[in-house]
C-alpha cells in the first residue's frame, strides 16, 4: 500500500514557533495507521521565506503544505490522505 | 648567586626541530583535592604566549593543605610563571624561587616545590623539578629516560633542582603530577609505599596502548581517577593533581554556518567544505541545503532520536561529519562551553561542542545573508545574528581551550 509522506521541518524558525512539539506525532497517531504513514524529518524547508507560504511550523504531507501546523491540523491532513488512498484503492 | 651551574648546561637541542610540521600542544590537567578541605593545595597555571607560540605550564604543591598550602603553591607557582615568560635563563630564576623559599623549621620540608614545563614552538621543551616527583615521558607508549642535570639549595637542606632538556617527537606524552599520586594508597595492604612513579608510569603506558589517540583532558582524569581509586576509602589523602602535555598532529575541524552573503558563492563556500582535510560540520538549514544543492548530495534528518532535548534533531549527509540546525544548536554550544551542564543525554549541541573540544585547529567559516524569517517579532525568542555568536564561540574556544581558531566570513 502507498504510504503517506510527512516531512516535519525542523529549521530554526519552524522549531522556534511549534515545531518541535509536532516531534510527537507519532505517539499521537492511532497505531493502526501508524504503518501507513512515513515520517521523513527536513532540516529546512525553506518556506518560512516567503510569506505567501503562510506561518512557520511548516509540515508537509505528501504534497499538501501545512501552514502553523498544530498537532491537531497535521493529523486532520493526514488522515484525508489515508481516506483519499483508500478510495484509490 | 653564582652561575657556575650554568656552564655545564646540557646540550641544546638539535637544529632539526623547527623544520618539523608543527605539533599541536594539547595541554590538560585534572585534580581532586584533599577530601578534608575545601581548597586544593596544589595550584596549577598555565601561560600560553600566541605571539611567539610558547606554551609554559606550572604545577605546585605547597606545605600542609587548605588555604595555606594553596596560597604558598599559587605564590610559587605564579613566581615561576612570572620569571619564565620574561624569556631569560629560567634554571637561574628557578634556582633563586628555591633559595628564597625556606624550609620549614619543624618539619625540615620544603615550603613548596615545583613542575615548571616550557615549550617553544620548535618542539624543544625544558623542564625543571624541584622535589616533585619525577614527569614520565611517554615515547612511542614507552617510558622513556631523560637525562637531567642537578642543582642543590644553596642553604645546605636536601632540596634538589632537576633540569630536563629534550626534543619532542610526534605522539610523545608528559604526564607530571604532584605527589598526591605517587602517595596514593600509602601504607594500605596493596600499596605499602603508595602507587609510586613506577605505579603511574605502569598505568599510563597500559592507557595509551589500550587506545593510542587518548587526548590529554582524559589521560589526565584517569591518571587522576585510578589514584583516588588506591585511596582507603576513596578519599584523597592529599590533592591529587596531573597535567598532561600531549604533542600531535593537529586534528583540524571545520564548522561552516550560515548561508554566503552573495549566491554567486555558493559554488565557492559547498568547496571550502568539500575540499576539507579533517572533520566536517555543517551548523545551519539553508546552508546543509546549499552544500547538498551544490555537490548533489542527499541530506536526511533523523526526525526523533533527539526529539526530548529542546534542540532540533541531526540530519546525515555524505562526506560530512555533522549536520545540525543553526542558531539554536550554536547557542547552545557557546553555553556548554561557557560551563553550563550539560545534559544527561546526548543532543545536537553536546555533539558538536565535544567535536570541537576534541580538536586542535578549528577553522570556522561563517556565512553573513541574515535570514528573514529569524526577524519575525512573533518569535518567542530573539535570535541572535549568527555572525556574533559565531564570534563569541571562536573567542571563547581561543581563550578558554586554547585552540588554534581561523574565522572566516563569506
Amino acid at each position: 500500500m502507498k504510504k503517506v509522506t510527512v516531512s516535519i521541518c525542523t529549521g530554526t524558525t519552524c522549531y522556534l514557533m511549534g515545531g518541535a512539539h509536532l516531534l510527537t506525532i507519532n505517539e499521537r497517531l492511532d497505531p493502526s495507521t501508524l504503518d501507513s504513514v512515513e515520517f521523513k524529518g527536513a532540516h529546512c524547508l525553506g518556506l518560512c521565506s516567503n510569506e505567501s507560504n503562510g506561518k512557520p511550523p511548516f509540515v508537509k504531507v505528501n504534497e499538501h503544505l501545512v501552514s502553523d501546523a498544530t498537532l491537531n491540523k497535521v493529523l486532520d491532513a493526514i488522515r484525508k490522505e489515508l481516506k483519499e488512498i483508500q478510495h484509490v484503492s | 648567586m653564582s652561575h657556575a651551574g650554568n656552564s655545564r648546561t646540557p646540550e641544546l637541542p638539535s637544529r632539526g626541530a623547527s623544520e618539523k610540521k608543527q605539533l599541536f600542544k594539547e595541554l590538560e590537567f585534572h585534580q581532586v583535592r584533599k577530601a578534608s578541605e575545601h581548597t586544593a593545595g596544589d595550584a596549577y597555571m598555565v601561560q600560553k604566549d600566541a605571539e611567539n607560540n610558547r606554551l609554559l605550564a606550572v604545577l605546585s604543591d605547597g606545605l600542609g593543605s587548605g588555604v595555606k598550602a594553596n596560597i604558598l603553591a599559587n605564590m610559587t607557582a605564579r613566581m615561576a610563571i612570572r620569571f619564565a615568560e620574561t624569556d631569560t635563563d629560567f634554571v637561574h630564576y628557578a634556582k633563586v624561587i628555591m633559595n628564597a623559599l625556606p624550609v620549614c623549621q619543624v618539619r625540615r620540608i620544603a615550603y613548596s616545590t615545583f613542575t615548571v614545563v616550557d615549550c617553544r614552538p620548535d618542539g624543544s621543551v625544558q623542564i625543571v623539578e624541584q622535589d616533585n616527583p619525577p614527569f614520565i615521558l611517554l615515547r612511542n607508549g614507552e617510558p622513556a629516560e631523560i637525562p637531567f642535570q642537578e642543582y642543590s639549595s644553596e642553604q645546605g637542606d636536601y632540596r634538589k633542582l632537576r633540569v630536563y632538556r629534550f626534543v619532542a617527537e610526534p605522539e610523545d606524552r608528559i604526564i607530571f603530577f604532584s605527589d598526591g599520586v605517587t602517595e596514593a594508597g600509602m601504607g594500605s595492604a596493596p600499596y605499602p609505599l603508595g602507587w609510586r612513579t613506577q605505579g603511574c608510569s605502569a598505568f599510563v603506558r597500559g592507557m595509551v596502548a589500550d587506545n593510542p589517540e587518548i587526548s590529554a583532558r582524559i589521560l589526565a582524569e584517569q591518571v587522576v581517577r585510578a589514584a583516588l581509586q588506591k585511596e582507603p576509602d576513596r578519599k584523597a589523602h592529599d590533592d591529587i593533581s596531573c597535567g598532561v602535555l600531549y604533542f600531535r598532529t593537529p586534528r583540524q575541524t571545520l564548522l561552516a554556518s550560515g548561508p554566503p552573503f552573495s549566491e554567486k558563492k555558493d559554488r565557492e563556500y559547498a568547496d571550502i567544505i568539500r575540499s576539507f582535510p579533517g572533520t566536517k560540520i555543517i551548523s545551519g538549514g539553508t546552508s546543509a541545503d546549499i552544500v547538498a544543492r551544490e555537490l548533489n548530495l542527499e541530506i536526511t534528518t533523523d526526525l526523533f532520536r533527539f526529539r526530548r532535548s529542546n534542540l532540533p534533531p541531526i540530519s546525515k549527509m555524505e562526506g560530512m561529519d555533522l549536520v545540525t540546525e543553526g542558531i539554536l544548536t550554536l547557542t547552545e554550544v557557546l553555553n556548554l562551553l561557557q560551563g553550563k551542564n550539560p545534559p544527561i543525554q546526548p543532543n545536537a549541541a553536546t555533539l558538536l561542542k565535544d567535536q570541537l573540544i576534541n580538536s586542535d585547529e578549528i577553522h570556522i567559516l561563517v556565512g553573513t545573508k541574515i535570514n528573514q524569517a529569524h526577524q519575525d517579532p512573533n518569535l518567542p525568542m530573539e535570535l541572535e545574528i549568527r555572525r556574533s555568536l559565531m564570534r563569541r564561540i571562536a573567542t571563547t574556544l581561543q581563550e578558554d581551550y586554547f585552540k588554534e581558531v581561523r574565522l572566516e566570513f563569506i
